[in-house]
């Protein structure tokens, strides 16, 4: 009997398919993962520390950079924390701006998400391709109200920077017409091909308990079967006049969160196209004109969160009065999503953990902030 | 080449050369050329294989550098040779010098028995094939020590794969290929085109079939089953996409050739896309015939041969032209499909790729050689060697029973052995298409 030997490897923090600079110390006895210890921090670089010296307006980009692909929803939550603190009105019509930006978003999220576990998967970018051609059709829409494409830093307390542009609803318009061709092509792709089949049913499981012990929210949770949606549990915003339904997984492994995203991103086309059914009637500009910009928001603490497309995004901030936040934290999403990941790994192989790292959907500037 | 050659020296010239100087003076032009029409492939492939699949991805690929980009891949060529080339400390230097050659040198050498057109064969060994896949093995050997002396972990997990990967997959390619040689009852590579003469039916089956070049073996059931399961096993030998496992990217870095830099490098790539040019080239050889064609076996007639001397040059010049452009056509159509099917699939882990080797590919390709072994008796065999009760049937008829009972043979042992290996993998196969409307309830 020959005597084998368990390996340790490092993979990352410079690996083609670690989403940035985060390193597993992965054990394998041959091609089987027997412990996989994720180590973050390669990519901190003071976000909270450098809030806390900012004034509460210049903050506003700075979250921008947290989950660079979700850039709206990151000011979503941080211009609903601060609103929630000083108690500002935010007008109908900003409201609905929001929530078509944040919803954009969110199918840009997942074509991108989609795209990248797919080539996690070893095919060749076509599919990545397919799904970036869909993202830029929506970052020109950001481009047009916000004036960039990635860094958008759109929002404002009280509303959002600027109105929509006169061009902006035919080119919604025209990109919803395209959109569900396009969702529906992803969904071939990934649910009529015998080698992704194989690759993603049964990989990864991470069951409804420990999901829930883990605190994992977003995609993720629901892929495991937990019908848990803070626009449905808490709606913030004008989710509760909106329809939408939460798809929810059954097993909790990586086929199951393919198709929570990609049914996500059918329930976002819904909800966009009811907000564009009822933006013309709501009231008010596109923001509060009384709102001031420089808070001074009185003594307290607050913490508001919002569904972004990875899961629960919070912020948490505590003002001692003046005008710059005296604690500034950010509940990360793809952070916490992250942590299971040596249980979800554990007994698959080395190939598989590729797959779930990438199932997961993290962004390092998210994660090590 | 050594008729030209000697129609040259000895019959144009008049020099009267001694035949050893003429055979020597043929296999060195030929080997000349094929030094340098082995890395032109290499460099074609690249630029072929990038702009068809930026095409299938919506982009427009390398189109910068010379008309259409042409140049591309010799701009790459003089970036790689200019790199610097870095070997580890903890590497074994010398095996880490060596492994690359160790690839290289034996795809060159493949090319000695493949036939490019009528009477272009550098080498007519009447052993072609077996040299063919015995020396393809070779490179498995630089593969192991190119992962072994880079005393790098990813690069060990590569070469263990590579090895794994291309012993098992040995198997089924040969395999199916022994189920052709059975028919033909050649190893030699030109007998094998030979053959594949006459239209769907070969000459050599049925004598009284025309002529046209286009008696290919995919048009038998033995060769259909025999070519499905070659190119599958092609696919993973060439470590294609979905079977480039040992060199996944997205796992274990770049596999084997990790710690490679420079043109150390580069040689691991030439190996690989020549190689892939090679096994494509094969798959048209053995299975569409070659150089086969319409028109070509004509033409050569005409042309000079040791069996008609009197030919015309002309000939000579046209059905080689022909003969290798379809034998080119054919064999970048095949590369079109590995490209293809790069731009379109995932890849396979190693455990479902050894299951798919062991459990499907292999048994498949036996049953094969059992159904070869039927078609060559009931096409062949007559009273004296023991099948009495097709004497007297015409050929076309024994034909049309060789083709009726392998095809039915086939296509069960193909239902029978899907049907296992669907089985086999119940375990993970727990959903099916109405899920999507069982999964979306309203929290």
């Amino acid at each position: 009997m020959l005597k084998t030997e368990e390996l340790q490897i490092n993979i990352g923090p410079q690996h083609p398919s670690t989403h940035g600079v985060f390193r597993m110390l992965v054990t394998v006895d041959g091609e089987t993962v027997t412990d996989l210890k994720p180590v973050f921090g390669y990519l901190h670089r003071n976000h909270e520390q450098i809030a806390e010296v900012n004034t509460y307006l210049q903050n506003m980009p700075y979250t921008d950079r947290l989950d660079y692909f979700n850039a709206m929803a990151n000011n979503h939550a941080y211009a609903m924390a601060v609103e929630k603190l000083v108690g500002i009105e935010v007008p109908e019509r900003a409201e609905y701006i929001r929530v078509l930006m944040v919803e954009l978003t969110r199918i840009l999220n997942h074509a991108g998400a989609l795209g990248f576990l797919i080539n996690d998967m070893g095919a060749w970018q076509t599919q990545l391709a397919f799904g970036m051609r869909e993202r830029e059709k929506i970052l020109d829409l950001f481009e047009s109200v916000s004036g960039a494409r990635l860094m958008c830093n759109y929002f404002r307390f009280g509303g959002v920077a600027r109105d929509l542009t006169a061009d902006f609803m035919p080119r919604l318009k025209d990109l919803l017409v395209a959109m569900p061709a396009f969702i529906d092509e992803m969904e071939r792709l990934l649910r009529e091909n015998e080698i992704l089949l194989q690759r993603s049913e049964g990989i990864g499981i991470l069951p409804k308990d420990l999901a829930l012990a883990y605190s994992v929210t977003g995609p993720v949770l629901r892929g495991s079967g937990v019908a848990y949606d803070i626009r449905r549990a808490e709606p913030y915003s004008i989710y509760d006049r909106l329809d939408f339904d939460v798809p929810v997984g059954s097993v909790g492994d990586v086929y199951d969160r393919i198709l929570v995203r990609i049914e996500e991103m059918r329930q976002s086309k819904r909800i966009i196209e009811q907000v564009i059914a009822q933006l013309p009637d709501a009231q008010g500009g596109h923001i509060n004109p009384k709102a001031r910009q420089n808070v001074r928001p009185p003594v307290g603490d607050v913490y508001a969160r919002v569904e972004t497309p990875k899961g629960e995004l919070g912020f948490y901030l505590v003002s001692d009065g003046s005008s710059r936040p005296y604690r500034y934290k950010v509940r990360a999403p793809s952070f916490i999503n992250l942590t299971p990941l040596g249980d979800m790994c554990r007994g698959y192989k080395v190939a598989d953990m590729v797959v779930i790292l990438g199932s997961i959907d993290i962004v390092m500037g998210e994660v090590d902030r | 080449m050594q008729d030209v050659v000697n129609q040259v020296i000895n019959t144009s010239f008049g020099w009267g050369w001694p035949s050893w100087a003429i055979a020597l003076i043929g296999y060195l032009i030929v080997a000349a050329l094929l030094f340098g029409i082995a890395p032109f492939q290499m460099l074609f492939l690249t630029l072929y294989e990038r702009r068809a699949i930026a095409r299938m991805q919506d982009r427009i690929g390398p189109n910068r550098v010379g008309p259409e980009g042409m140049f591309q891949p010799l701009a790459d060529g003089v970036k790689i040779f200019t790199k610097e080339d870095i070997v580890p400390t903890a590497a074994d230097q010398w095996v880490h010098f060596i492994a690359p050659c160790v690839v290289v040198a034996p795809t060159m050498f493949m090319f000695a028995v493949l036939p490019w057109g009528p009477g272009m064969v550098p080498v007519d060994m009447n052993l072609g094939l077996l040299f063919f896949f015995a020396i393809s093995s070779v490179s498995a050997v630089g593969l192991m020590m190119a992962g072994w002396a880079s005393s790098n972990k990813f690069a060990l997990v590569g070469a263990m794969r590579a090895v794994a990967q291309m012993v098992s997959y040995e198997i089924p390619a040969v395999l199916s290929l022994l189920a052709i040689v059975l028919v033909t009852g050649s190893l030699s590579i030109v007998e094998l085109i030979n053959y594949q003469g006459g239209l769907f039916i070969s000459t050599r089956d049925v004598a009284s079939v025309p002529d046209w070049g286009l008696g290919w073996f995919i048009f038998s059931p033995v060769g259909f089953l025999a070519f499905i399961a070659f190119f599958i096993a092609a696919l993973a030998e060439g470590e294609r996409t979905p079977f480039d496992i040992p060199e996944a990217d997205s796992e274990i870095v770049a596999g084997y050739m990790t710690e490679y830099s420079g043109m150390k490098f580069g040689l691991f790539y030439l190996a690989q896309y020549v190689l892939n040019f090679l096994l494509c080239a094969i798959t048209s050889i053995i299975f569409f015939g070659g150089w086969q064609g319409p028109g070509v076996g004509w033409l050569y007639a005409q042309a000079i041969t040791p069996v008609n001397p009197q030919g015309g040059w002309v000939f000579n010049v046209l059905a080689g032209v022909l003969g290798v452009f379809y034998f080119l056509t054919k064999t970048y159509g095949f590369f079109f499909v590995m490209v293809w099917i790069r731009g379109a699939y995932a890849r396979l882990r190693i455990d479902q790729l050894m299951d798919f080797g062991w459990k499907f590919l292999i048994p498949l390709t036996l049953v094969n050689i059992f159904s070869a072994a039927i078609w060559v008796g009931l096409t062949k065999w007559g009273a004296a060697d023991g099948l009495a009760f097709v004497e007297g049937w015409s050929p076309l008829v024994r034909w049309a029973a060789a083709f009726g009972v392998t095809l039915a043979l086939n296509l069960g042992a193909y239902l029978f052995l899907a049907r296992i290996f669907a089985q086999s993998q119940d375990e993970r196969a727990r959903q099916d298409d109405d899920v999507l409307e069982q999964l979306t309830n309203v929290a």
